[in-house]
């Protein structure tokens, strides 16, 4: 492989790459055995220096992380037991680099998709596309599916309007409204699953206000779509609590 | 470690080389917990949080910060200690893993930076052990550690240190060592390998 890519394997174990770099050098683990176990030994090593920073933590903090698994539902193994699995599960990649589970407070989705008030579901639009036409760009194409479908949030003089297709297994994202993502950070989107896990679905760039974003992904096995401010060149998971968070039906 | 609990009383069902663990047994914890046994979690995190909270706070710095954090940590190894896996790494590497990344992941956020920043305008070009908790001074393994320590080179050092507990990347490194870009990975990766050879550090 890459001597460049393995010279990477320390600053992965010790978390120092950029998001872009780590996400390069985890493909790369998937298909090289030795900067696989050099991996795991530079952080043995690494983890070695926690020892260093023994700190008692509050007693109060024991009492509000067991209050808090008790309604959390362990995952199942990631193993060969095909029937439970309908995406491919990036195993390897998975306990090699325990990537923390993508949605970092699963619950302040749901509850930010729950207690939108603003949140509509517009139901099945009519489609206005019902002849032809050949210059359709994606997002209209979810705009005019047969099926699509909308939710739109309205927050602080931002409003944002989701359409999804189940047929065309896509949504798109219209906000208007929306200020320019402070310096150095960008609008990034998730496609958040059954599992509470929150994936990478794209980026918003808006002007004057402004945007249109075809999310990334299939939105067949999400249950919301949500909108956070990430360095710029996004997050493999969400590092903010969401800006936006929409249900979809 | 004065809290930890006798370990499981449930025999370990898997690798027999497993079985010689010394400590407390946290991949029988994790793998009790993966089953939803709440009990073998609080034994779990009686055992590890002073590591835990202890590495997220010297990261993260802010205390009710590090608190959250912490949390999700545990919350997170609750959630996938299916996933543990002792065949590829021990339990306390797959822990401090999650728990550097979490905590390193909310430092980069940019409100938490701030935050940081703000509490610590002044911190971070030299971090000094000897600012750390009282219980490290004394406890053998920080002492092997610190010993290991001094078989690296300064600059090894400095880099692996602002990586590893000042929570920088390799770029952020570079810049505030002054040494040319590309060559903190290197650095971090010299001192790694230095670490762990003398440590004698399992996977």
């Amino acid at each position: 492989m890459s001597p460049d890519l393995h010279h990477l394997s320390g600053a992965y174990a010790v978390d120092a790459l950029d998001i872009d770099e780590r996400s390069s050098f985890e493909r790369h683990l998937t298909a090289c055995p030795a900067c696989r176990a050099e991996v795991a030994e530079l952080q043995g090593a690494a983890h070695a220096l926690s020892s260093l920073s023994d700190v008692a933590p509050p007693a109060s903090l024991r009492t509000s992380v067991l209050s808090g698994i008790a309604h959390v539902r362990p995952l199942p193994p990631v193993g060969p037991e095909p029937e439970e699995h309908t995406a491919p599960a990036p195993a390897e990649s998975e306990q090699l680099a325990p990537v923390v589970p993508l949605l970092r407070r699963p619950r302040s989705w749901v509850a930010a998709a729950a207690a939108a008030a603003a949140v509509v579901v517009g139901g099945v639009a009519v489609n206005a596309w019902t002849t032809p036409e050949p210059a359709l760009t994606a997002a209209q194409q979810v705009q005019g599916a047969g099926d699509a479908a909308t939710v739109t949030s309205e927050k602080e003089g931002t409003s944002a309007t989701l359409a999804y297709s189940r047929e065309l297994d896509q949504s798109v994202l219209t906000v208007s409204g929306l200020a320019p993502a402070p310096e150095g950070m960008t609008y990034q989107l998730w496609y958040v699953g059954t599992d509470e896990v929150a994936r990478p679905a794209g980026f918003l760039t808006p002007s004057d206000g402004r945007g249109e974003a075809l999310l990334q992904g299939s939105v067949s096995a999400a249950t919301a779509v949500g909108v956070t401010v990430e360095p710029a060149g996004g997050s493999s998971s969400p590092t903010s609590d969401p800006i936006m968070v929409m249900a979809v039906a | 470690m004065d809290r930890m609990t006798a370990a499981s009383s449930d025999p370990p069902t898997s690798e027999p080389g497993e079985a010689a663990a010394r400590g407390p047994d946290l991949g029988g914890m994790l793998r009790r917990s993966a089953r939803g046994d709440e009990s073998a979690f609080a034994e779990l995190y009686d055992a590890t949080c002073r590591r835990i909270y202890g590495l997220v706070l010297r990261i993260v710095r802010d205390p009710a910060m590090s608190e959250e954090v912490t949390q999700e940590v545990y919350l997170d190894v609750w959630r996938t200690s299916a996933r543990f896996d002792g065949a590829k790494g021990s339990a306390i590497s797959w822990l401090m893993t999650i728990a550097h990344r979490t905590a390193v992941d909310r430092v980069r956020s940019s409100e938490a930076s701030r935050r940081r920043d703000d509490a610590h305008a002044t911190a971070t070009q030299e971090v000094d052990f000897d600012q750390t908790a009282e219980a490290a001074h004394t406890s053998i393994e920080a002492q092997r550690v610190r010993k290991a320590l001094e078989s690296l080179t300064e600059a090894q050092r400095s880099a692996v240190e602002l990586a590893y507990l000042g929570g920088y990347t390799h770029t952020e490194v570079a810049s505030l060592l002054d040494l040319p870009l590309g060559t903190a990975k290197t650095r971090i990766r010299d001192g790694l390998i230095r670490l762990r050879d003398t440590l004698g550090v399992p996977a």
